[in-house]
């Protein structure tokens, strides 16, 4: 790595702009929850607690944090399992099909969100799977849509990964499952860590595809807030927003603890 | 420790022959080396002796047991790659127990033992270290060190000494062999590099378009040379354009600007046949005062002062050939232009059909 002394003072600045440029909408959030006024409004008309405690005493934001919460974690845990599996078998296979497989599987991403949930509403209502509207399906759309997140990060580190490693293993006595346990998962772990980092936090935030999957008693955080700035203008929305950035960086946090961010970014 | 047989190893990618039926005894405690031009097949030879490779046929016997559809790690092999790979997530104690741990062995045998290896491969109080913090000969005397630490049957190396700068791989070269000698462990050892080949190997066997060409010790391959391609890949050689005067075997003369000259060749020659006749050009000798049975006149063409040698340059018949000369005082030189004799010893030249 290049000693930070070594990085004109230009580059310093412009990723200073940036960051500042990029923080600005989180510090926009913060001080709107904490507005004292009546309504959502920027700059805020003095600071209170008022709208963090409306927050914390609303059934409705704080069960949609609570599903937003749950459908996180679960699709995260999901899609990073089959994530990492299928970023394996992509670059691994010498199948004909491969490379098809591999636009197929990053299809999620580039599908608009509207088209993807969209079809899935379609395909539940119409189908007699009793999908629609339930906590199943909801899942189902929300791995989808982080899957390739983890494919991607996980298909990176997979591409970069030296095979001798796994075969040294397999000569000094590894079974092909031992040698992938002991070696090639350890080497790859940071980046199925950040693969599932993103995939959390691309749940936490879905809009688009779960509007169409939600229903009035099983609302995710962003559908609750929006539908909130729809009827009330309030700045509950804002006091849950401080709780949803609040839930990321936590999330960070903890991962980062449990495993060295710092390798993820490194490579 | 055991030997190796290859029967008929033949492994086709897609009908493309990567290796075509190598048939070779590898001795208990021997080293031998597989020399050859890249892409000649040699690591696909190596591979499939390790288990990473499934033949398309043939027979690998390893001591008494047929290995050739066991997986790798039932073969009791050991293997050095050409980068290393040492595990980056474990530190170097790590790494050597590796194979110990997997065999359950207990820990304190483990302990004692990867401090052994650690000592044997001189790389004492290393054991808290990780790959990035390793030179790459240290990461190749870990590698060896992981390997050897579970005493497998046979050992079998990539080119490990090619990722190496120049004055370390000379050092290595010794020290790999001592090692392998002190152990008598069977080794394998794939190299494109003549000078590894000859200065390591007990035998070496030189490989060419997926086939071994020549089985020998390194002076069999440097001196006798069956094939023009083994002559001229080990060493430099100069290869004359020459016609069959008359016999054949050792017993047999070529034509050099018509003057007949003895040689060593193959069987069932006709006179008048184009063969090569080969020299290597230390043993080209020049000077009036030479005693050798050819005795030739050419011209010296151009001098080139090499420290230890001196490298002429010599028109013979037409063809341009090399001699080389010990650089010692009170001998003559030559200067570029002068008519000169040369000559050679017959057992020192080779004929061989082209
Ligand atoms: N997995 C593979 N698929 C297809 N062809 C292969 C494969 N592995 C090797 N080959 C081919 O087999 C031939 C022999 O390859 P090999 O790696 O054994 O050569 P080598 O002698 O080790 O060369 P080098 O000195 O460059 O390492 C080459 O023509 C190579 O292209
Ligand atoms: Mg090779």
């Amino acid at each position: 790595m290049q000693e930070e002394t070594n990085i004109p003072f230009v580059f310093k600045a412009i990723s200073l702009i940036s960051l500042a440029i990029l923080l600005v909408p989180v510090g926009v959030v913060v001080l709107a929850g904490l507005n004292a006024g009546d309504y959502l409004t920027f700059p805020p008309q003095g600071l209170s607690l008022r709208w963090i405690k409306a927050f914390l005493t609303s059934s409705m934001f704080l069960s949609a944090y609570g599903v937003s919460f749950v459908v996180a974690l679960v699709s995260t845990l999901i899609s990073t399992t089959i994530g990492t599996m299928a970023a394996i078998y992509l670059t691994r296979s010498r199948g004909p099909f491969v490379s098809f497989l591999r636009g197929f599987f990053m299809l999620p991403i580039v599908l608009p969100g509207v088209v993807l949930g969209l079809a899935l509403y379609v395909f539940y209502v119409t189908s007699d799977l009793g999908l629609a509207r339930t906590m199943t399906g909801l899942l189902i759309g929300h791995v989808i849509v982080t899957c390739p997140f983890v494919i991607a990060t996980v298909t990176a580190a997979l591409v970069g990964f030296d095979r001798s490693l796994e075969e040294a293993a397999r000569s000094l006595g590894a079974s092909p499952f031992t040698a992938f346990r002991l070696v090639t998962l350890k080497v790859i772990s940071s980046a199925i860590s950040a693969g599932a980092i993103f995939a959390f936090i691309v749940s936490f935030g879905q809009f688009e595809v779960t509007l169409f999957l939600s229903a009035p008693d099983l609302q995710t955080l962003p559908s609750a807030m929006y539908v909130s700035m729809r009827y009330k203008f309030e700045p509950t929305a804002a006091a849950a927003g401080i709780f949803a950035i609040a839930l990321v960086v936590l999330s960070m946090v903890v991962t980062s603890r449990l495993v060295n961010l710092k390798r993820i970014f490194e490579r | 420790m055991s030997d190796i047989h290859l029967k008929k190893l033949t492994k086709s990618y897609g009908g493309h022959l990567a290796v075509a039926g190598i048939n070779l005894h590898i001795a208990e405690g021997e080293f031998f080396s597989l020399l050859g031009p890249s892409g000649c097949g040699k690591s696909t030879t190596l591979r499939m002796i390790a288990g990473f490779v499934q033949p398309t046929s043939g027979e690998i016997i390893i001591g008494a047991d047929d290995v050739t559809s066991l997986p790798p790690e039932k073969r009791d092999i050991g293997i050095v790659f050409q980068n290393y790979a040492i595990f980056p997530h474990m530190n170097v104690a790590d790494n050597i127990a590796f194979g110990l741990k997997l065999r359950k062995r207990p820990r304190d045998e483990i302990r004692r033992r990867v401090t052994d290896a650690l000592r044997q491969v001189g790389l004492s109080g290393y054991e808290e270290r990780y790959q990035r913090e390793l030179s790459g000969g240290e990461q190749q005397r870990v590698a060896l060190a992981r390997v050897l630490v579970t005493e497998p049957r046979i050992l079998l190396l990539d080119e490990p000494l090619s990722a190496l700068d120049k004055s370390l791989r000379e050092e290595m070269k010794y020290w790999i062999k001592d090692l392998q000698k002190k152990l008598g462990i069977t080794t394998v050892y794939v190299t494109h590099d003549q000078d590894e080949a000859l200065t390591m190997s007990d035998r070496i066997g030189v490989m060419q378009k997926a086939q071994v060409v020549q089985v020998g010790t390194p002076q069999e391959i440097y001196e006798a040379p069956k094939t023009l391609f083994v002559t001229t890949f080990i060493g430099h050689s100069n290869v004359m354009d020459v016609i069959v005067g008359s016999g054949s075997g050792s017993d047999m003369t070529v034509l050099i600007d018509g003057n007949p000259v003895p040689t060593r060749g193959p069987e069932n020659l006709v006179p008048g046949q184009p063969v090569k006749l080969v020299v290597r050009p230390e043993n080209v000798v020049i000077g009036p005062d030479q005693e050798t049975p050819v005795r030739l006149p050419a011209t010296v063409l151009s001098e080139t002062y090499q420290g230890s040698l001196i490298r002429y340059r010599l028109s013979l018949g037409g063809q341009e050939i090399i001699a080389e000369r010990q650089n010692q005082s009170g001998n003559e030189r030559f200067n570029p232009g002068t008519p000169v004799t040369v000559g050679w010893d017959p057992g020192r030249s080779e004929a061989l059909v082209a």
